[in-house]
């Protein structure tokens, strides 16, 4: 038996050695993809990082808010400060103009009269309180509303525009909030006789509350999540399930030129000739791993990417990375043994793999997804196997946290498997 | 020529499923050890079906065959390793080389070793095939391919051959080599199963013959019988279109 599994091995090999296209298609491609994913990802970052959002900031209220606001933006690295527009003072018009061609994604109009708007506000206030014995305010005195407008792309991300005004709204707030100190500062200091005005840098007291961002990873290492920490599992596991394609068609090819029909009378059985395919094509996923791997570690770094962290459980991995490519593997042994045709094989294959992926969350991630996607998601097992990887690269989580994981993709080639092997015999009760 | 059946068939059917007529219709017949035996008729006749449920390819709908005195359903392990099939199609991977296809073919009939390896060197020397050996099949001629898969079916001296068509589509310098071991093999004690559209090759080659049709046995004799017995025949090709008609199948 053992001679019998080791001359389909061999078999398999050769056939897998003298198919060159198969071969890039099985190596290259995988890695080209990686390549190109994850610097798309990080160059769409690197976009905004390096060269800021584009912002055109009409300011027509000349006075502390505009000033400030305008300060803050310039030197803020996350913008790319523009107020003319082809060498004109940006107006409110052009610059409506401008955003919604596209030229800027985020427009900004400061009203005229907005600081002292403010200061007729805060002064209001301050006399009201220190004028009357009561401190309720009186309700007849009239309070001026400062309206910024925010112009906005209507082709930009929802999601990302979100993130940017949020940004904005909270700078512009606390530069009126600034503003609106140092008015009562002022204000203050005219109505209580020798009392000194306010430093002006008085203000960074109220500043108490601050913000520590840390990534939760239990992982000594620090784990960054980036482009390549999300991409190279992701696209690895995609890849390495889309040797069902390949494998699918070696099938379909044993079948169509008659090896198969000879292969069923001889005394060999069926399940030894699936498990020389299955050696053959686990370590073809496991070749296909180390070199997506190398792609993180070596080569994106090259490119000035980060380097890959793989975490500090290399067991973990390697479970997790057996048991995709057992659970790749028999995926691709069922889709052959389906499909009547090669063509069929192929299509069926692609299709139901680029499927598979969607839902679990090479694409887009799962978090994103509504409920309903959400939950069908966790049948997936790319997200099985996803999961599993974002534990160990990005929690810095252990074998025992991917086991779980691990034994979901080993039934789900069980159950392929099974079927396979039931469809193979349903298929020869003609 | 011993006179026992080393293939004993009694009333064999078989009907696809969902089809509307069986393929095999209740054929009976046996096989005597050593003998050459021609299963002729037209396509969709019955012949392959009869011989894939020899081999064990697919189960029958009804009906016994015992092969070398064991039920064919109950001991198909055991009963494989005693048969060999050389398929109409070439069987045959075409980007290994014939070496390689053999060898593998050769394990898979649980041969291995030195002793493997001669039976290929044997049989591709034998059959003119020994300095191509190491080349593609894909790059073979017709007659290669099919002097390989001839090959594939007989490395492991099976007791049983079944023959599907094994001369189609090769030259005469070809055929006559293929036929001329056929019966070298058969004279070594290979009893075989033979199925042709080639009706002057079925009347030099075979013992007996069976021509078939719509699943059903028409007749069943050697070939001088069966000429003999048909008015107006003097070849076994008349016979064959007298019974079989010449409308055209499908």
């Amino acid at each position: 038996m053992i001679s019998k599994l080791i001359a389909t091995i061999k078999k398999e090999t050769l056939l897998l050695l003298r198919d060159k296209v198969g071969l890039s298609i099985l190596f290259l491609m995988p890695m080209i993809l990686i390549f190109v994913m994850t610097l798309i990802q990080d160059a769409a970052f690197k976009t905004i990082n390096e060269k800021g959002i584009p912002i055109i900031f009409v300011n027509n209220d000349k006075d502390s808010l505009g000033i400030l606001i305008e300060q803050g933006l310039r030197n803020n690295d996350l913008c790319s400060f523009h107020d003319s527009i082809d060498g004109k003072p940006a107006t409110a018009e052009s610059a409506h103009k401008a955003v919604s061609e596209g030229k800027f994604l985020v427009g900004i109009v400061i009203p005229k009269g907005a600081t002292n708007a403010i200061r007729k506000n805060v002064t209001e206030l301050v006399d009201e309180t220190m004028n009357t014995d009561s401190l309720v305010l009186n309700s007849n005195s009239t309070t001026d509303s400062v309206e910024i407008t925010l112009m906005i792309d209507p082709v930009a991300k929802k999601s990302f525009l979100i993130s940017v005004t949020s940004n904005l709204h909270e700078f512009i707030s606390e530069v009126k909030t600034k503003i609106m100190f140092q008015t009562f500062s002022d204000q203050i200091a005219e109505v209580i006789p020798g009392k000194p005005a306010t430093p002006k840098s008085a203000y960074q007291k109220t500043q108490i509350i601050k913000y520590k961002e840390i990534y939760a990873s239990g992982s000594k290492e620090k784990i960054v999540p980036n482009a390549v920490q999300h991409n190279v599992p992701a696209w690895t596991i995609f890849a390495m399930f889309f040797i069902a394609i390949p494998l699918s068609s070696s099938i379909m090819k044993e079948k169509n030129e008659g090896s198969v029909f000879r292969l069923h009378t001889m005394p060999t059985p069926y399940l030894l000739l699936v498990n020389g395919k299955i050696v053959v094509y686990v370590i073809v996923c496991l070749i296909q791993f180390l070199l997506m791997l190398s792609v993180g570690l070596v080569f994106l770094p090259m490119l000035g990417l980060p380097k890959l962290v793989l975490g500090s459980s290399f067991a973990g991995i390697f479970i997790l990375t057996l048991a995709t490519s057992f659970a790749a593997t028999g995926y691709g042994v069922m889709v052959g043994t389906l499909a009547t045709t090669e063509h069929q094989a192929a299509i069926m294959g692609s299709l139901s793999i680029l499927l598979l992926s969607a839902l679990g969350g090479i694409w887009v991630p799962s978090y994103v997804m509504p409920e309903v996607m959400r939950n069908i998601s966790t049948w997936s097992p790319l997200n099985w196997s996803l999961s599993g990887f974002y534990k160990l690269f990005l929690r810095g989580a252990g074998i025992a946290d991917v086991l779980g994981d691990s034994l979901k993709l080993i039934a789900f080639f069980i159950g392929t498997m099974a079927i396979a092997y039931i469809a193979n015999r349903e298929k020869r009760t003609i | 020529m011993t006179n026992s059946a080393i293939i004993e068939i009694d009333n064999l059917q078989k009907t696809f499923k969902n089809a509307s007529e069986p393929a095999v219709d209740g054929i009976s017949f046996s096989i005597y050890r050593n003998e050459i035996f021609g299963l002729l008729g037209p396509n969709g006749a019955g012949k392959t079906t009869t011989i894939s449920i020899l081999c064990g390819l697919f189960p029958p709908t009804g009906g016994t065959v015992k092969i070398d005195g064991k039920d064919l359903q109950q001991n198909l392990a055991s009963i494989k390793k005693i048969v060999g099939i050389v398929p109409q199609d070439i069987a045959l991977y075409p980007t290994l080389t014939a070496r390689e296809n053999l060898d593998f073919y050769g394990h898979m009939y649980g041969l291995s070793g030195s002793d493997l390896k001669d039976r290929i060197e044997t049989w591709l020397k034998r059959l003119g095939l020994s300095e191509a050996a190491n080349r593609q099949v894909s790059t073979y001629s017709g007659g290669m391919k099919r002097r390989v898969n001839l090959i594939a079916g007989i490395l492991h001296s099976p007791k049983i051959l079944f023959l599907d068509e094994p001369t189609v589509g090769v030259d005469v310098q070809s055929r006559n080599v293929i036929i001329d071991h056929l019966k070298k093999i058969n004279e070594a004690g290979t009893t075989i199963i033979y199925t042709s559209h080639h009706m002057e090759e079925a009347e030099n080659f075979c013992n007996r013959v069976s021509i078939i049709d719509h699943g059903r046995i028409l007749i069943q004799g050697t070939p001088a019988e069966l000429i003999e017995s048909t008015a107006g025949a003097d070849n076994l090709e008349k016979v064959f279109l007298q019974l079989t008609k010449r409308k055209l199948r499908d």
